[in-house]
């Protein structure tokens, strides 16, 4: 009888934890919709799934190298310097379907690049991606010719922002990515290859996994997100010049560490990523909409991701 | 210093870890706890040194009733614990090991004079001998266990708490450990001693403790206990012999493996051996004398520099494990958590990942037949899991190995190579996976192993390799394999290499 409260005690206390970040998250949406006016309007929320969709396509794809064991530094320079190269494929062809195909393989080059370096290099992935952005934002200001690069025609911006029951094709398609991350990872051998070698690459090698090939695939999935959400992010802005931007794969990163997918690589889960993305996009929207000083927001943000972080480092089990 | 354990409790969540555990270490005294994986052991060892504490009873030091809550608190009252795995810093020197965290020191600034002087003198009174420049990454597993007791003793610790010290040791070196733990006693320490080594036990012991699902089975003395008695009292039941008997190996069985003039530059040199169909041949000799690098150049997880390897009369090129893999050799490497399991999965998922091919259609997997696929092995390996789909580091020790068994046995191997298969593994399952190797090797799977205990080579090889210093330097057959001729044969290769 005693052994089996303490079980379902224990039960709860795990459910609890497993779960926190969609307990938080929720609460942080209720305690928006109580306090602040315009939260919960269909406006508004319909703002927030738009605004995300180019973070979302980025982080789904960073999530499988995060479970790989790896971190990939050059997903930003590869969200500036991927639209670029397929804005100039657009300018010589005119074509939205070249502009595109550019931009996927734009991203899928550069990602096989960084896995190389991984695989054979046998250089920690933070630093491999960390040089191997500089050398992306470098060719950025090349192809570029350091100017700011224009769609020629205005009526590509459809491709984002045309609204299918309400909702912009660019959120349709981070769906549809979160999606095939989905399936990847819970369903395929490939995704879990990527839970093997992010849990112990040494026994998943033993274990007859192509380790290397893994590694490849996986930072070639994630180049390619980044270059054609960067495309898809570019179209809608209509315009797109080089910069040193590496702020896109920091918010993706702290979205994703957010939601409980492990840094250390082996565990996670792409439902994670998405809760994640949106915590923080309700809390930066709430203080947009309560007008809190921007300057502010950004410590605010900080600390409001340390607590969600360190939440999750509570609470270790005693093993005997 | 009297330690006084009386009545202890502890639990972890749903498990019962320590049920009223009373006992007591004299002074100057070696006192072992023996028991079976989750016995409570080491969690009684942990409530000694503070690193746990209890939910009832009570704890005494020299008749003081003492509350620890930290391993500081515990340190404070001179008792200290060597954690199974190695806690040094690697890449500082040894002196720096020793006194981490106690320098002397002039406003921070640390006096290194008179550190290396503390040092020397600490090494003479104890007699405990290692090179204080080292780095600790430099040293061998048994000189870095020597830094953990130096540093014990620089904090003046009386009680030293060890858990299984010699697991990672070859019998030669855990033989130079128990001379050092008799010269501690000499002075006046305690040792609590924490072992599956019963041998060592037996010969090293004042007290013996036998504990069994969290209490005292009885304590006793060397002299009232065997081999068998502790093992009986371990597990509560009779066992027969630890081993099952040998099958006839037949003299006209084909070879499946052979090897010929394999060379790896620093590793070994020139090894050849045969392997026939229904053959266990245990690979054996002194730790460092490249019996694992071998296996692992067998399996494809090493390159080498020349030599053939042929399996079932044909040339073999594999250029990693996953092509060993499919043509036939499956490998059960040498350290479980490091290089078998993927602890944070599933025990399903552990078995399946070398076959998902055989589960899946156009990479997705087929997630019924896996879970049959994975059962029909998790059964025939007798793992004992609450499911398949508790994670595989939630099983004991025993049954994680069994678990990777049971995937080396989904593959059908025609060569199985064991690196250490009974490491760290209770009584109980070290027959199982015993019966298990006899049970294949009778079908006629070659089956090679590596193994650094004697008992276990005695018991179960047709045939016996011993190495020394990269090299194939003793062939034993049948009868002629004992433990003094295994020893002997280990030990007079080293000196015919020194001598040359």
């Amino acid at each position: 009888m005693v052994i089996e409260k303490m079980n379902s005690r224990i039960l709860n206390r795990d459910f609890i934890r497993k779960f926190a970040i969609i307990w938080v998250t929720a609460l942080v949406f209720v305690g928006l919709s109580a306090t602040t006016h315009n939260f919960l309007t269909v406006t508004n929320l319909r703002n927030i799934l738009d605004q995300q969709a180019f973070i979302l396509i980025v982080a789904a794809f960073t999530t499988l190298v995060l479970i790989s064991g790896g971190f990939d530094v050059s997903l930003g320079a590869i969200y500036v310097m991927g639209p670029i190269v397929a804005m100039r494929v657009e300018h010589a062809t005119h074509s939205t379907g070249l502009m595109l195909l550019a931009a996927s393989a734009v991203g899928l080059i550069c990602g096989v690049f960084n896995g190389l370096v991984v695989a054979f290099g046998k250089i920690n992935s933070f630093i491999a991606t960390l040089a191997s952005s500089f050398i992306f934002f470098g060719l950025g200001y090349v192809f570029s010719g350091q100017g700011i690069l224009t769609i020629s025609n205005f009526s590509e911006r459809k491709l984002v922002t045309h609204r299918i029951f309400g909702i912009t094709s660019a959120t349709w398609m981070a769906v549809l990515a979160i999606a095939i991350v989905w399936i990847l990872l819970d369903r395929t051998k490939y995704g879990r290859y990527v839970f093997a070698i992010g849990g112990n690459i040494e026994a998943a090698r033993l274990a007859g996994i192509r380790v290397r090939q893994i590694q490849i695939i996986t930072f070639a999935l994630a180049g390619f997100g980044a270059s054609f959400a960067g495309t898809l992010a570019a179209i809608r802005a209509t315009s797109v010049q080089a910069s040193d931007d590496l702020s896109v794969i920091f918010a993706v990163v702290a979205a994703i560490i957010v939601g409980g997918t492990s840094i250390a690589g082996g565990a996670g889960s792409i439902w994670r990523t998405v809760i994640g993305v949106f915590f923080i996009a309700f809390i930066v929207n709430g203080f947009n909409l309560n007008g809190i000083d921007p300057v502010f927001q950004r410590v605010i943000e900080g600390v409001v991701i340390l607590l969600a972080v360190g939440a999750d480092a509570f609470g270790g089990s005693p093993s005997d | 210093m009297r330690i006084v354990v009386e009545d202890l409790s502890k639990r972890f969540g749903a498990t019962q870890a320590l049920r009223t555990v009373s006992l007591e270490i004299a002074p100057g005294k070696v006192h072992s706890l023996v028991g079976e994986n989750g016995a409570g052991k080491s969690t009684l060892g942990k409530i000694i040194a503070g690193v746990y504490l209890p939910d009832s009873g009570k704890l005494l030091v020299d008749g003081q009733e003492v509350t620890f809550q930290s391993p500081f608190d515990s340190l404070k009252k001179s008792i200290s614990l060597i954690a199974q795995e190695i806690s040094l810093v690697p890449k500082r020197t040894v002196v720096e090991n020793v006194y981490l965290g106690i320098e002397d020191a002039t406003f921070s600034w640390v006096n290194r004079r008179s550190l290396r002087e503390r040092f020397t003198q600490l090494c003479e009174a104890s007699g405990i001998f290692v090179p204080g420049d080292k780095l600790v990454a430099e040293l061998k597993i048994s000189e870095q266990q020597k830094v953990e007791i130096l540093r014990a003793l620089a904090r003046e610790t009386k009680c030293i708490i060890m858990d299984e010290p010699t697991a990672r040791l070859s019998a030669e070196e855990s033989s130079k450990l128990l001379e050092v733990i008799r010269g501690l006693t000499k002075q006046g320490h305690s040792i609590v001693y924490v072992s599956h080594f019963l041998n060592e036990v037996l010969e090293i012991s004042d007290q013996i403790t036998i504990m069994r699902d969290g209490q005292v089975v009885r304590t006793s003395t060397p002299d009232e206990e065997t081999h068998t008695t502790l093992v009986e009292a371990m597990t509560g039941k009779t066992f027969g012999s630890s081993f099952p008997s040998k099958n006839i190996t037949e003299a006209e069985a084909d070879s499946i493996l052979e090897v010929k003039n394999l060379c790896s530059r620093n590793k070994f040199a020139d090894i050849s051996l045969k392997l026939k169909a229904g053959e266990i041949l245990v690979l054996t000799g002194l730790v460092g004398s490249g019996r694992s690098e071998v296996v692992r150049a067998i399996f494809g997880a090493d390159k080498v520099d020349s030599g053939e390897i042929l399996l079932d009369g044909k040339k073999l090129t594999v250029k990693g494990p996953n092509e060993a893999i499919k043509a036939g050799i499956i490998l059960l490497s040498e350290s479980r958590r490091d290089q078998g399991i993927i602890a944070l999965r599933s025990v399903r998922e552990n078995i399946s990942i070398p076959y998902l091919s055989k589960v899946s259609r156009l990479g997705v997997i087929n997630r019924r037949k896996e879970s049959d696929f994975s059962r029909t092995y998790t059964t025939e390996a007798g793992v004992k899991a609450a499911s398949n789909e508790v994670k595989i580091s939630s099983l004991s020790g025993g049954n994680q190995q069994k678990a990777l068994f049971a995937r080396a046995l989904a593959g059908n191997p025609k060569l199985l190579i064991a690196d250490e298969p009974t490491r760290g593994v209770d009584v109980a399952s070290k027959r199982a996976i015993y019966d298990l190797l006899a049970s294949h090797s009778g079908k006629g799977m070659g089956i090679l192993v590596v193994s650094s205990e004697l008992d276990e080579v005695v018991g179960i090889a047709h045939r016996v390799l011993v190495m020394s210093a990269g090299k194939i330097v003793k062939e034993l057959i049948g009868s002629e394999i004992s433990e003094s001729s295994v020893l002997a044969a280990s030990f007079e290769g080293m000196d015919t290499l020194n001598g040359n």
